[in-house]
Formats: C-alpha cells, structure tokens, sequence
C-alpha cells in the first residue's frame, strides 16, 4: 500500500510539471491558435539561466530565478515576434506548427552551443533531506514544484478571468478578426500569451531542475510530454491542461513502478492515441476544432513554381551525370558514404513530400516508418538469417500495414491533431525501438547488420553501395513524376486544397489520403532499410523523432511538391556538416534556425527560387487580361 | 415522355429551433433546366446541401432517377452522375486552371495509379486525351488563356465560370449550379447563359440557384421558389413572373408595405 501511495506521489510530482507545460501549450493555443512546440525548450532555458546565475554568478535563489524568467522572456519574446508573431499572419496553421519545431531545434541547438552536451543539476531550495509525512518520503524540491503549479494554475485563472488584459486575451482566442475590429491590439496579445507562456516555462524548469537533470535535449521531452499531456486534457483548456498532466504523470509512475521504466513512454503514446481516437478533442475539449487537417493555403504557388518539361529533361540528365560521375571525382574521405547517406534520406524525403507536399497532410511520423523499415529488415537479415532482399521486402510489407492502420485510424482527426498523432506515431515506434532490447538492442543500437546483397552481387564498396542507391533514387523519381504528373498527383492537390470540393467531384478523399500515407510509408521504410545496411549499424538515435522534423527542415528548404527539389534540401543539411566538421556543435542550430528562415522567407524552397531566378517560367502572377473589364451592373428584382 | 431525374420529397432541415427548409417538394424532369429563387435565406444553397448530402436531411429525401441519395456518400453521389458547384467558387488553390478542370474528370480516369506510376501507354492516351478534353472546354468557356495561371489568381468571375468547367469535365448527367452568376458581369452572364443553354442542349439536366432575374426568365424551364423555408410557387417563368405569392415574397405583403 505504501508503495502504492509512494508511487502516487511521485506520479503528481511528475504530472504537475507536465501540468505546467501544458498550461503554457494551452495559453499559446487559445491566443493564437498555434501548438507551440518550442514550450519544452523554455523550461531548459530557464533552468540554464538559472545555473547560471546561481552556480556561477552566486546570487541567491530568488535572484536568480528572477532573473532566469527574465533572460528567458526576454529571449522568447525577441525570437517570437521576428519569426513566430508574423508567420502565425501569414502562413497557414500547419506550416506555423513546423517552424514552432524549428524553434525547438533552434533552442536545443543554442543550448548545446552556450552550455555544452552534459547534464546539470541544481541544488535544491531547501535542503536535500526529503520531507517524511506519515512515513512517505517527498522531496522537498517536489513541494516547491507542486506548490508551484498550483499557484501558477490559480494566477493563471485569475489573470485570464477576472482582469481586463485577460478578457481581451480571451477575445483573441475566440475571434481574431472581431477582437481587433473591438480595438484589441491582436499582436501584441499573442506576444504577451507568447511571454506567459516563456515565464512559466522558465519557473517550471527552475523548479524541477534540481530533481530533474537538464541537458540540451531534454527541451524535445518536456515538449512532448507537455504536449501528450496537453492532447489528452483537451488542447485549449486550462483545467484539461492540469488534469491530463496529472492522469499523464500518475499513469507513466505507475507503469513505471509495477511493469517496467522502458515501457512508461509506449504506454503514454498509447494513451494518447486512445484518447486521440475516441475523444478527438480530449477530456475537456473547447469549442470546435478548427478544420485544418490539410494546409488550407489560398496562397499555395509552390506546385506551381516548375522548369517547363524540356528544361526539366535537361537539368535532371545534367544533375543525373554529375552524380554518376561523383566516384570518379577527387572527394575528401568519407564523403562517398555521405552522398550514399543524402540518398537513401532524399528517399524518405520523397515519400514526406508525396504525403505533405503534394496531399497536404502533415505528418511528424516519417521516422517512425524509416525505423520501421530499418528495424525489421535488420532484425529479419542479422538474427534471422534472412536474405537482405527479402528483408526489405518484408519491412516494407510491415509498414505498410502500419501505415494503412494509422491512416484509418486517424482518418476523422481534425486540426492539428492529425500531426500530432503521426508524431504520437514516431514517439510510439522509438519507444518500442528503446524499450525492446531484446530485438534491437535497445539504446546502445542493433549491431552486426550484414552487408547488402541481391542474388550475386555484394554491395560492400561504398562505390558499390552509391551506385545501387543512385539507381534507386532515378527508378524512383521517374516512377513518383509519371504518377504524380497525371490524375494521381491531381487527385492528391485537390485533396490538399479542398475536401469536400473533391469529394463533390466524386474524388474517394479517404482512399487517396490513405494511398499517400501508405505510399509515403514505403518510401520511409526502403529509406529506413537503406539506411540500416549502409551503416550495418541502427540506434534508436539515427530514426528518432528528431529525424522527422530534420526530414521536413530538408523538404521545405529544398521545395514542397517538387518531388526533386527535396535533394537540395537534403544535400545542405547533410553533406555541410561533412565538410564542416569543426563546427558540428552548431549542426543544430544552424538545422533549427534553416526550418525557421525557410519557412519564414522561403516558402517555395531553394528549387522554387531557382526556377524564378532561372526566369525560365512566365511569373505566375502576370496574367493575361481579364476577360471582360467593363462594369458589372447587376440585374436583380 | 421524360423521366424524373431530380426529385425532393418533403425535405425539412432543422438547425437547432431553426426551420431552415420546411417540407419541401418538386420534381425536375431530364433535360431540363430548374432555376431555384427566393429571397435570401429562404432555404435554397440548404436544398443544395441536403440534395448533396453535405449535412444529412432532419426528415424527407431527395432521389436521383428515382433512387434515393439518402446517406449516399458525396463521392459516390457524383458517380452516379450528380456533380454540385458552390456558391464560393471553390477552385483548387495550388492547381492551374488546367489542372483544375482535370481534377474534375477524376472519376472519368481509369488508368489506375500503378499505370500511371509505370508511364504505361494507356495511362499516357488517356491523359492526353483528357488534356485535350479539358483544354476544348476551357477553350468553350473562354478561359484557355488562363490554362497555365494558378487557379486561385483568376478574376472572381473566371473562377466562378471555371468552377462550372470543372463540373462538367466530370460528365454529370444532373449538375447543380450554385450562384454561377454571381460576380459575372454582363458580358460574363451572357456567356454563361449560352453555355448553360448548350449543356442542357446535350441532355444535361440543370438546376440552378440564381439570383440574376433576367437571366433565370431568359434560360430557366421550370422556376421553384422558396420563402423562409417553403416552396411558395413551382412553374414555367411565366407562371412565376404573374404569380402574387412570388411577389409578396420578394416585395412584402400590401399591409407591411403600407405600413412601412
């Protein structure tokens, strides 16, 4: 029984951070309708300041916190209205989702810059000895932290409730348009919800950041358990935000405490996909979802931005030479197994934009399908004893099963959701990757895959290995361009623009959403497979979440719906930190603060802009004259 | 003697205390165009929708050739040759205007994706046919010269007639127009008639919701009209044009307008 209530304890304690980070998710989400995925990253900023000022400039605790929430605002508030604020204006929902990825990255990467990689801890406020209350031991940091959140929750609900700077918060969320026509300075109060939400991050990871030891990557764990907590409450809602991040913290200590500390993460994925599945909008949902499953965007010239057929014949024989020839050239050592590595990703990329550029559904879960793919045909060629051919060929099989019950199973998602649930996916599948020790060696990877061989040939050169995925690459493309340039490709736009307008036209829209998620599936897991052989090595690292968000970084970068332009984008962020191996501190950094520019600056990508710059292409927007110009003068009874 | 080939029987739609339609019923005969008019908010994009099954019907059905479309699915509605336009024009943001009337003969292509993917001959005869299709039409109606611009970067009216272009690369056997005058000018309705007159001239049967007086009197065969939620008068436009019900809906009743 005391076990029991020990257990418990330690549940509330971890639930109420998740409480807290929720409450900055919902905060952000009622002002400007936006998942901040950047809310984790607060906490490890203040905790850091903190350390800072506490450990190395010795000011005593009160001090100190001030001014980590201050460094902390401050830093948000500068990023937010240069990136966040404006984009929240001009870009659709989906895409403001991304680049608050961006943000997360851009945070995790100036962290491992300022601090380094390893851990710190803090002393707690008060002493290291654990409060004892009828025989159950309580940190006494846990009091500060719950002491905390309930303090926060209340002055949180004052603010919002009783204060005239709340209502007109309040009026933001519940009409943008309306609340400024009413004189509300709209921006200004997705900037103050932003600074909120920074503050109480950064209390947050001061709080915990004695009992919790924080590192540049815990940013991205805060973030999704915030987030799972936040998804099963009910985005949006306060006391959903509180509740869900209570019932998540109890239930991941005691699936912790009687089954095993491996599987607490996979058991609070499958929570949240179970109450992503029947209550869509949580526990305490608020108003309706807005319909954004696909990425409304009146705006979309991306697929329109295209080299005229010949010119294209032309540069991709050009590029297709240049790449064939690469072998041959004078590279610096390592950099064949590079481009073999910008390959096999493009692949994944590939399928990312099948699903997201051309059918307009976000999905976050594209390393799941790569981990997939690399993890079955691992497992199937090294401790099996399968033929890597058939290995493959059973990894794609796999997932795409898996693919086809994700797409059903989220089919009715709406609004953010739907990313949210495919990024539940990845988290889910690396757990399982992690947790699995047995099959996959668990964190320290999956040793010993063998060498690629298809009947005779053994593609044990790097040359060899190269050529294989060249080949691989060009079957491909010309594969995905005869779909994609015919009725399938149309069908996937006109799903992406309007699905209601398509299924009026007699379009099958779940049928094509599920075709692009399987298709986008398979070319995730030959990636994954690929991947694996060319290592002959698998962590759960190489296919963590992570890879998801570099994998849209490298798709927007390069150019949505282009099909090619994706290489572009891969060949930057991957073959840049080859050359520049000194700096890979900043690899980070530098992938955040891309995601964020290009999708900020660059909407149509580097090969939209090329194509204009090229100028081979009339610009979309010089029409020819209108049909008629002369007055409408309507006749009406 | 003509089949039926649209037909509501006591259709009602209720939102919440709200009677947005109450127990309507008509019957428009193949190959004829029906103009549906009333004043704002007396019922007629809801007929469309319930026609549609956008939202379901609080009691009463439609049927197409005599079978119900009752929780009839929207795609499936279309293949059974009933294709709606909206009363924004919906055309794909994203999409050419070429692209876009492609879009509309999805149902019409049936080289599978596979085929498509392989570069096989059939799938490429039969995008090259569909291309040629969509660009006579686009051609018809007067916006070939648009064939390359983003869709969503045409003139109001073009979108609107580009929309109706859409509709009938689908091939539908009844088309449902919502407003396709709206924002046309003169010249544009002109256009628009004629073509409208043509695609009925092909045995297309038309049921149109229509503001534009002038131009419903000029094309219309049958007019149904609707005040707050019920069919008040259902006849030649003849008929409509003398009929006092039609006009006490649009102009008020004699003692309101004394009164006023």
């Amino acid at each position: 029984m005391s076990t029991f209530l020990q257990i418990l304890i330690g549940g509330l304690l971890q639930g109420s951070v998740f409480a807290m980070i929720a409450l900055g998710f919902s905060l952000v989400y009622r002002v400007t309708g936006i998942v901040n995925l950047s809310q984790g990253a607060f906490c490890v900023l203040g905790a850091m300041a903190m350390y800072l000022l506490q450990t190395v400039l010795d000011l005593p605790v009160p001090l100190a916190l001030a001014g980590a929430a201050l460094v902390t605002v401050g830093v948000v508030v500068l990023l937010g209205s240069f990136t966040l604020l404006p984009a929240i204006s001009n870009l659709p929902p989906s895409s403001t989702l991304m680049l608050t990825a961006g943000l997360l990255i851009f945070f995790e990467g100036l962290v491992l810059v300022l601090w380094g990689s390893q851990p710190y801890a803090m002393p707690p406020f008060s002493g290291e000895a654990p409060v004892v209350v009828a025989g159950l031991r309580v940190p006494s940091q846990g009091l500060w932290v719950l002491g905390t959140c309930v303090v926060m929750t209340g002055v949180l609900w004052y603010l919002l409730q009783r204060t005239r700077t709340g209502r007109a918060l309040r009026a933001c969320a519940e009409n943008g348009t309306a609340a400024r026509l009413m004189g509300i300075d709209v921006p200004r109060m997705m900037l103050l919800s932003l600074a909120i939400a920074a503050l109480i991050g950064a209390v947050t990871g001061v709080m915990i950041a004695p009992i919790a030891s924080m590192q540049f990557d815990t940013a991205s764990f805060y973030t999704t358990f915030g987030f799972i907590a936040v998804a099963i409450g009910g985005i949006g809602s306060f006391v959903g935000a509180v509740a869900g991040g209570l019932v998540l913290g109890v239930a991941t200590q005691l699936a912790a405490g009687y089954l095993s500390e491996i599987f607490s993460t996979t058991l609070a994925l499958v929570l949240l996909l179970a109450v992503l599945v029947l209550r869509p909008s949580g526990m305490f949902s608020v108003g309706r979802p807005q319909r954004t499953d696909v990425r409304v965007d009146q705006h979309a010239h991306r697929s329109l931005v295209r080299f005229d057929s010949a010119a294209s014949v032309t540069l991709g024989l050009m590029l297709l030479a240049l790449l064939a020839s690469a072998p041959f050239l004078p590279l610096p050592p390592g950099m064949m197994e590079s481009l073999s590595i910008t390959l096999i990703v493009f692949i994944a990329v590939l399928g990312l934009d099948v699903l997201m550029g051309f059918a307009g559904q976000v999905s976050l879960g594209q390393s799941g399908f790569m981990a997939i793919g690399g993890y079955a045909a691992a497992i199937l060629s090294a401790t099996y004893g399968w033929s890597p051919i058939f290995s493959i060929l059973a990894a794609l099989l796999l997932s795409g099963i898996c693919a086809m019950v994700l797409a059903l199973v989220t089919m009715q998602l709406r609004g953010h959701y739907l990313a949210l649930a495919t990024l539940a996916f990845a988290l889910l599948i690396d757990s399982l990757a992690i947790g699995l020790v047995d099959l996959t060696g668990g964190p320290s990877g999956f040793v010993g895959i063998p060498i690629l061989e298809v009947g005779p040939l053994a593609f044990d050169t790097p040359q060899r290995m190269y050529y294989l995925v060249l080949a691989a690459v060009v079957l491909l493309v010309l594969l995905l361009a005869g779909g994609l340039r015919s009725g399938f490709g149309r069908a996937l736009m006109s799903v992406r623009a309007d699905q209601s307008a398509s299924a009026a036209l007699g379009m099958r829209v779940g049928h094509i959403k599920v075709t692009a998620m399987v298709l986008s599936a398979l070319l995730g897991s030959l990636a994954g497979s690929l991947y694996a052989f060319q290592f002959q090595f698998l962590s759960p690292d190489m296919v963590s979440t992570m890879r998801s968000f570099q994998l849209i970084a490298m798709l927007v970068l390069g150019g949505e719906a282009t099909l090619v332009g994706g290489l572009l984008g891969v060949a930057m962020l991957t073959l840049l930190p080859t050359l520049f191996q000194p700096l890979a501190t900043y690899r980070l950094l530098a992938e955040g603060a891309l995601l964020v520019l290009a999708f900020r600056f660059l909407p149509e990508g580097i090969y939209g802009r090329l194509v204009m710059l090229a100028g081979w292409m009339r610009p979309i927007s010089s029409l020819p004259r209108p049909l008629a110009t002369r007055e409408t003068t309507e006749t009406r009874v | 003697m003509t089949r039926t080939a649209l037909e509501a029987i006591n259709l009602s739609k209720h939102f919440g205390g709200v009677l947005a339609l109450n127990d309507a019923s008509f019957t428009v005969p193949e190959g004829s165009l029906c103009a549906l008019i009333g004043p704002n908010g007396a019922g007629k994009s809801t007929i469309f929708n319930l026609i549609t099954n956008f939202y379901p019907a609080s009691s009463g059905e439609a049927r197409l050739f005599g079978e119900t479309l009752t929780g009839c699915p929207a795609a499936r509605i279309a293949a059974r040759g009933l294709v709606r336009t909206f009363q924004t024009a919906r055309v794909f943001p994203g999409m050419t205007a070429l692209q876009n009337v492609l879009a509309g003969a999805r149902m019409h292509q049936h080289s599978s994706g596979l085929a498509q993917m392989l570069w096989l001959r059939g799938a490429r005869r039969e995008e090259q046919a569909l291309s040629r299709r969509a660009e006579g039409l686009l051609d018809l109606v007067g916006l070939s010269a648009f064939r390359d611009a983003a869709a969503t970067d045409l003139p109001m009216g073009a979108q609107k007639m580009l929309e109706v272009t859409r509709a009938l690369m689908a091939r539908p056997r009844v088309l449902l127009l919502d407003e396709p005058a709206a924002g046309l000018n003169d010249t544009e309705t002109v256009e628009l008639a004629a073509l409208l007159r043509a695609v009925r001239g092909n045995g297309v049967t038309i049921m149109v919701v229509e503001h534009n007086m002038a131009l419903v009197m000029n094309i219309a065969d049958q007019i149904v009209v609707l005040d707050a939620g019920c069919v008040v008068a259902d006849g030649t436009p003849v008929e409509i044009r003398g009929n006092p019900r039609v006009i006490e809906a649009y102009v008020g009743r004699d003692e309101e307008v004394a009164s006023a």
